[in-house]
Formats: structure tokens, sequence, C-alpha cells
């Protein structure tokens, strides 16, 4: 229970340290951090081939993405608000975020369920079994997620087509 | 570690990064906070998975963390688009989408 206290802490600490970071660069770091904290979550709860890829996933390839967006638009300029266009929706916005967190919190710690009864499989949740489902009962979630990440790639190509020839390029405002 | 607690952390980053979505305004910020909901999500998965012995909510967290990636392609690629256009990373500057 302590150990939970202490990743819950840790979790939690990071998950607001990448919201009220001033520079986006503090909220990526925090953001590794928090990864780093469910992969060890996941350990903890027999998911090893979810922790690794969780680890080599986000903590590798999708934070090095971000962290190399963020040196590329905002390498040495401050983050500075401009004026509200919406005056106190900020305030109501956390306020009803914390409620609605509060009560998915309390609704999780309320309505427990009955754990399965006995020790989890051998195996469970590592690379054979994971492997098994996924390319047997499980494979249309396989062949949707290809399919996903082929369409998420086509799209970044469009998305980076070089302007058509002759077409005025606006710069800025 | 009981599951009701992990499912009850899950759900207090959950809001913590619907916050990070709703009071940001620095689009790069509010989408890391969007990839913590994700990982709340998942977590919520994966301890359930964990209380009922049953895989498939491990087969749904590697859904998950599969869509994030995609989703970081394309919203980062969204985001250095609209900065050739408009260099200020402020989502009310982009609130018009008329083209």
């Amino acid at each position: 229970m302590i150990g939970f206290i202490i990743l819950a802490v840790l979790a939690l600490g990071f998950a607001l340290a990448v919201v009220v970071a001033k520079h986006p660069v503090h909220s990526a770091l925090a953001l590794v951090g928090h990864v780093v904290v469910l992969a060890v979550f996941y350990l903890l709860l027999k998911a090893e081939f979810l922790a690794a890829a969780q680890v080599i996933v986000y903590a590798g390839a999708i934070m090095i993405l971000f962290l190399f967006v963020v040196t590329l638009l905002t390498a040495g300029k401050e983050d500075q608000d401009a004026r509200e266009s919406l005056p106190a929706q900020r305030g109501i916005a956390a306020f009803l975020a914390i409620l609605g967190g509060a009560l998915l919190a309390g609704t999780a710690v309320r309505v427990a369920g009955t754990p399965a009864a006995g020790r989890a499989p051998t195996g469970y949740g590592g690379l054979l079994d994971m492997g098994r489902l996924l390319w047997g009962p499980d494979f249309p979630y396989l062949a949707l997620v290809a399919l996903m990440l082929l369409t998420a790639a086509l799209g970044v190509i469009v998305l980076n087509r070089p302007e058509p020839a002759g077409a005025p390029v606006k710069e800025g405002r | 570690m009981p599951t009701p607690w992990i499912v009850g952390l899950a759900g207090a980053v959950f809001a913590v990064g619907a916050a990070g979505v709703m009071v940001r305004r620095n689009p790069l910020i509010m989408f890391m906070s969007a990839e913590m909901m994700w990982n709340a999500a998942a977590l919520a998965f994966v301890a359930y998975a964990h209380q009922f012995h049953q895989m498939t909510g491990q087969v749904m967290a590697f859904v998950i963390v599969a869509t994030a990636a995609a989703e970081v392609g394309i919203g980062l690629a969204l985001i250095v688009w609209i900065y050739h256009r408009r260099p200020r990373l402020d989502v009310d500057e982009i609130s018009e989408m008329k083209g």
C-alpha cells in the first residue's frame, strides 16, 4: 500500500507538472516521468509487454517527436498569454474538470467489483500470450491498428506536401 | 495493490489531463494533456484486466498506445502546419476555421 501511495503521488505530481509548466519543454519532460511511472504500474499489474511497449513507444518515440517539435517551434521564445477572450472560462473549466475527476475516482473506489479467484494464469501479460491473442481471436484489433497507423502516415504526407507552384504563400499575418 | 485505488488514480489523472486541455492555450501542452487522458484510460483497462485475469483489457491498452502514436504524428504535423502560417502558439488565434 505504501508503494502504491508513493507511485500515485509521483504519477499525479508529474501530471500536474505537465499542466502547470510554463514552457512546453518542461511539460514534455514531466510527461516522460509520468509515462515511466505508469510503466511501473503496468509491471506491477503483470502487463510486462505493455510496460515495455509503453516505455519504447511513449517515452521513446512519441516524446522525442514532441521534443523535436517543441525545439523547432519555441526555441528561445517565452510563452506569454494574450488577452483572455472568454473571461472566467479557465476557472470554470478547472472546477468542472476537478469535479468530474472526483466523481470518476469516487465511483471507481466505491464500486469495487469482485476480483477473479485464484492467481493469474502463467504467462499472463507476457509477450507470448499477447502475441497469441493479437494474432488469434483479437486479430481485428491488430488489423485496425495497422490500418490506422497507415492512415496517419498518409495524412502526415498529405499535410506536408509542397504548395502547388504559383500559389501565393501566406506568411504569418 | 487494490484495483479500485488504481482506477481511482486513473480517474484523477484523467481529470488533470482534462483540466490541462481546457485551461492551457498552448497547443503543444494541450496535446500532452490529451496524451495523459489516453494514458489514464489505458491504466484503467490494465487494472481491470488484472482484476479479472482477462487479457482483453491489455489488448485494449495496446490499441490505445498505438492510437496515441498515430494521433501524435497527425497532431504535430497539424501544429507545425498551422505554425508556418501563424507564428504564435495560441489556440485562440486559430478559432476561425473558415479557410
